[in-house]
């Protein structure tokens, strides 16, 4: 999308030393512009030049491809009468690249340039040719580094979005995976493609992605995080309502049950919308194990959650309020640990979480170099030695590590995000209200839960509202067999419902004994 | 205009309906015989929705306020609809000031009710203020929590063989004349007459001419539970201990003991005790609202918040809980039938020789 409006642009000059100067002009004299200008034998009355942006241009292609039939054109005798249309005999007969097309005017070749086109003018011409010789370092499609499965594809994507468009391509071979280019940013002018399939995405989600994206007014977009904070439905929510992957296979999956993906040009995290509450909880692996294996860990992955978002505030609760709830012994025991403890049972727990949450920031911005010293100094302040030093007791210890440990089952990280920051909330009103105040609390969540919506679709749904039609509880929470789920899982008005034809399973050749 | 779809009523019916009715015990004025007053009050409740559908399908697009208005006139409409905003809200209060008094007996005995009171108040406010949709898909995901809970219960009660049939004799033991005192008019009043409140959310379910299938089949079921709900603690506890307990429900749980870890469930009973009452309290905190919103004609968003001060500032008139109860018990409980029976009656008869537009 050209934000420029039509009255901006500056047509070419038909003198060629006009247009090189202005285009060297324009980019400030800096010295990654390369200007090859030459005459060939064929046109001898002509002078051409070829204009692109070194670093961001595979060099072998503009040599083999552009220059080297450029300098050395033999032009059939038809193609050519001295002072006709060079351009269209150059883009017909000579330069060897899929892509190619005429430009009008000097805004989109220097756009073109940015993009890692060349362009190709020739005097007397006011018009220019570009050729995608686009190329230069990018790193190579590696294993994704933040969503790892045990079975399953072992490619990411990468911060080149043609890249990560043709490995989606290569899982989806159909015509009907349709994908448009935008541009956003003023000065980035970053590509942003939004990838949907045709006959399966909701006509008018797509055209609500659209308009969304075309909306954007920013000067540079940098990650899809940027993208995701102005298309988002909530903003003031801790509930995320985009998804993002780094694994082909789960936007082809996505695409698949007809939700629409936007990726952007330098990240190699993509989104998807629209998304639903329990969509999080769903781990591509879940597709490739088997449905029992699956279904089991996505249960153990629902109570881990209310277990990071839950635990610390319940335990602050009985202790402090319900000390009846425990069994004897257990409530005897944990007494007989607090008896030193200086705090409060909601300090003492707000302590530690602090200095979890501390200790995993540590981790994460450290230089790698430094590793060791922060698990040896995390397990003094976060272990044995902070219980022996009289600051929390044991049972502390264990709670808060219990929770950071569930809190890293969950497969996507933002939603696991929010459990971090729902936790304190959860604590300081189970400290002042026990049970009364975790209630009031799960309550607000749910109440705000349930009124938020992703691109129009209900965040809770299938449970609130509850499905429209039958079977979207086969991949919910549990999974059921692939040949069972017959219907895409989202309670969308969509076109085309159905994955499979029935819920039977193709019969089998059975092998007797007897035969 | 929100909506909301069939499923969704039946689910609203039936939590609403369950709300905190099956931890006491009532109609226990019939001793043995409290199921049967329960049951006998849950017909006659069945004969009352009969009524209320009769009266909201000759206008299916209106609501209480605009059914009032329609029947009455203007003024007099005008003015019953006002009384019926008055006793929502009072109704709503009366839940509000149930969790303080319960939060601050049994949960929390140091901390004030006022804050207590608020909590709850915020969460149904801010419900309200979210609209019926939201209310209902809320309610959706308490149905679960619900529906689990108090088949845990039955479950562990059957394991441990607490419940004695025997209990429960012998049937009508002084005549059916005290089975209908306790029947009429406490336990028709609360819960089953409350029904009356759907003549405000009728108007809200898309598909209209299911209104009532799904109102009487929830209806029905929701009675059964509640009935058998009220034999089983009447057959744990027996009719003398079960009169004479504030919570039978918790009594009964307390009882289970289980292979020494499952004990002291008191938690779920509180759950339950609290889901029920903030279903109920937001239920009739939105009716007010949208009543309130039907005769004054002002925006929705205008009301949510008078309404709540007001049922926040009314919950501080009793001076204590033996004066809540005793009002709740003794006073509402003859009051309630106005509502409930008398004026829908009034509305039916007045409307029989009336001919009706379809209300937009």
């Amino acid at each position: 999308m050209n934000k420029q409006n039509a009255g901006e642009f500056t047509p070419f000059s038909p003198s060629l030393q006009a247009n090189v100067e202005t285009i060297r002009h324009r980019f400030g004299g800096s010295t990654d512009i390369v200007i090859r200008m030459f005459r060939s034998d064929a046109a001898p009355d002509r002078e051409v030049a070829i204009i692109y942006v070194d670093g961001i241009v595979d060099s072998e292609t503009i040599n083999e491809s552009v220059m080297e039939p450029l300098m050395s054109m033999k032009l059939p005798p038809h193609a050519y009468v001295k002072g006709g249309k060079l351009l269209e005999a150059l883009r017909s007969c000579v330069v060897s690249i899929g892509s190619v097309q005429e430009i009008q005017n000097l805004e989109q070749a220097l756009q073109y340039m940015t993009d890692g086109l060349c362009v190709i003018m020739a005097d007397g011409s006011a018009a220019a040719l570009t050729a995608d010789v686009n190329g230069g370092e990018y790193r190579g499609v590696t294993i994704p580094q933040t969503q790892t499965v045990i079975r399953g594809p072992q490619h990411g994507f990468v911060e080149n979005v043609r890249t990560n468009i043709s490995l989606v391509r290569r899982i989806i071979r159909s015509s009907d995976l349709h994908i448009q280019m935008h541009k956003i940013g003023r000065q980035t002018h970053t590509n942003v493609a939004v990838l949907y399939l045709n006959g399966i995405a909701d006509d008018g989600i797509v055209k609500e992605v659209y308009r969304r994206l075309a909306a954007i007014d920013i000067d540079g977009v940098l990650e899809s995080g940027y993208i995701e904070e102005f298309i988002q439905d909530e903003t003031f929510t801790l509930f995320p309502t985009l998804m993002n992957t780094e694994r082909p296979d789960t936007i082809a999956a996505a695409l698949l049950e007809g939700r629409v993906a936007v990726m952007v040009d330098g990240s190699p995290i993509a989104l998807m919308a629209p998304t639903t509450f329990f969509t999080f909880f769903q781990s591509p692996e879940d597709y490739y194990q088997r449905f029992d294996i699956a279904s089991f860990v996505r249960i153990i992955r629902y109570g881990a959650y209310v277990v990071s978002i839950l635990l610390p505030a319940l335990y602050i609760a009985v202790t402090t309020y319900h000390q009846e709830m425990l069994p004897t012994t257990l409530l005897i025991s944990l007494a007989a640990q607090r008896e030193g403890i200086p705090f409060p049972c909601l300090v003492e727990a707000l302590l530690m979480e602090l200095t979890f949450e501390v200790l995993r920031e540590a981790g994460l911005r450290m230089p790698r170099a430094i590793g060791p010293a922060i698990s040896i100094v995390g397990a003094l302040v976060l272990g044995q030695s902070a219980v022996q030093a009289g600051i929390v007791s044991a049972g502390m210890v264990i709670i808060v590590s219990f929770t950071a440990i569930s809190n890293f089952v969950m497969p996507e990280f933002n939603m696991a995000a929010t459990s971090r920051i729902i936790r304190f909330l959860f604590m300081i009103m189970a400290g002042i209200f026990g049970f009364f105040g975790i209630f009031i609390s799960v309550l607000l969540m749910l109440i705000h839960l349930v009124s938020l919506r992703s691109f129009g679709v209900p965040y809770m749904s299938p449970m609130a509202p509850g499905p429209t039609r039958q079977g979207p509880w086969r991949d919910v929470f549990v999974r059921l067999p692939w040949w069972a789920i017959v219907l895409r899982p989202m309670d969308l008005n969509l076109r085309n419902p159905k994955r499979r034809p029935n819920g039977k399973k193709p019969p089998a050749q059975r092998h007797s004994d007897k035969a | 205009m929100q909506q909301i779809g069939k499923n969704q009523l039946s689910i609203l019916i039936i939590v609403f309906m369950i709300g905190s009715t099956p931890l006491f015990e009532l109609g226990i004025k019939a001793k043995q015989d409290a199921w049967l007053a329960m049951t006998v009050a849950a017909v006659a409740g069945l004969l009352l929705t009969f009524m209320y559908v009769h009266i909201q399908k000759r206008a299916p697009g209106a609501e209480l306020a605009e059914l009032l208005t329609m029947h009455f006139g203007r003024w007099i409409g005008g003015f019953i609809a006002v009384l019926y905003v008055i006793w929502f809200s009072y109704e709503s209060m009366r839940n509000v000031r149930d969790v303080g008094e319960l939060t601050t007996m049994a949960l929390l005995t140091s901390t004030p009710k006022w804050i207590v009171m608020l909590l709850i108040l915020t969460a149904g406010a801010y419900t309200v203020s979210k609209g019926l949709e939201v209310f209902v898909r809320v309610v959706q995901l308490l149905f679960p929590i619900a529906l689990l809970s108090y088949a845990f219960i039955v479950l562990l009660l059957l394991i441990t063989r607490l419940p004695k049939l025997t209990q429960l004799l012998p049937i009508l033991e002084n005549g059916i004349t005290p089975v209908l005192t306790a029947a009429f008019p406490d336990v028709l009043g609360f819960p089953f007459g409350q029904m009356v409140i759907f003549l405000v959310f009728w108007k809200h379910v898309s598909e209209k001419k299911i209104i009532g299938r799904a109102s009487y089949w929830s209806y029905i079921g929701v009675s059964i539970f509640l009935i058998f709900m009220n034999v089983v603690v009447l057959c744990v506890l027996g009719p003398e201990l079960a009169a004479i307990t504030a919570l039978p429900l918790l009594e009964v749980v307390q009882m289970i003991r289980l292979a020494n870890i499952l004990e002291r469930l008191d938690v779920i009973v509180t759950l339950l005790l609290y889901i029920g009452l903030y279903v109920k309290m937001t239920a009739l905190y939105m009716a007010a609202v949208f009543t309130l919103k039907a005769v004054l004609g002002i925006a929705y968003r205008l009301c949510v918040l008078p309404i709540g001060l007001v049922i926040y500032g009314t919950a501080f008139l009793e001076p204590n809980n033996t004066y809540h109860l005793w009002i709740g018990l003794d006073i509402t409980l003859k009051i309630v039938p106005v509502f409930q029976i008398l004026l829908p009656l009034l509305l039916l008869i007045v409307g029989m020789r009336k001919k009706y537009k379809q209300a937009k």
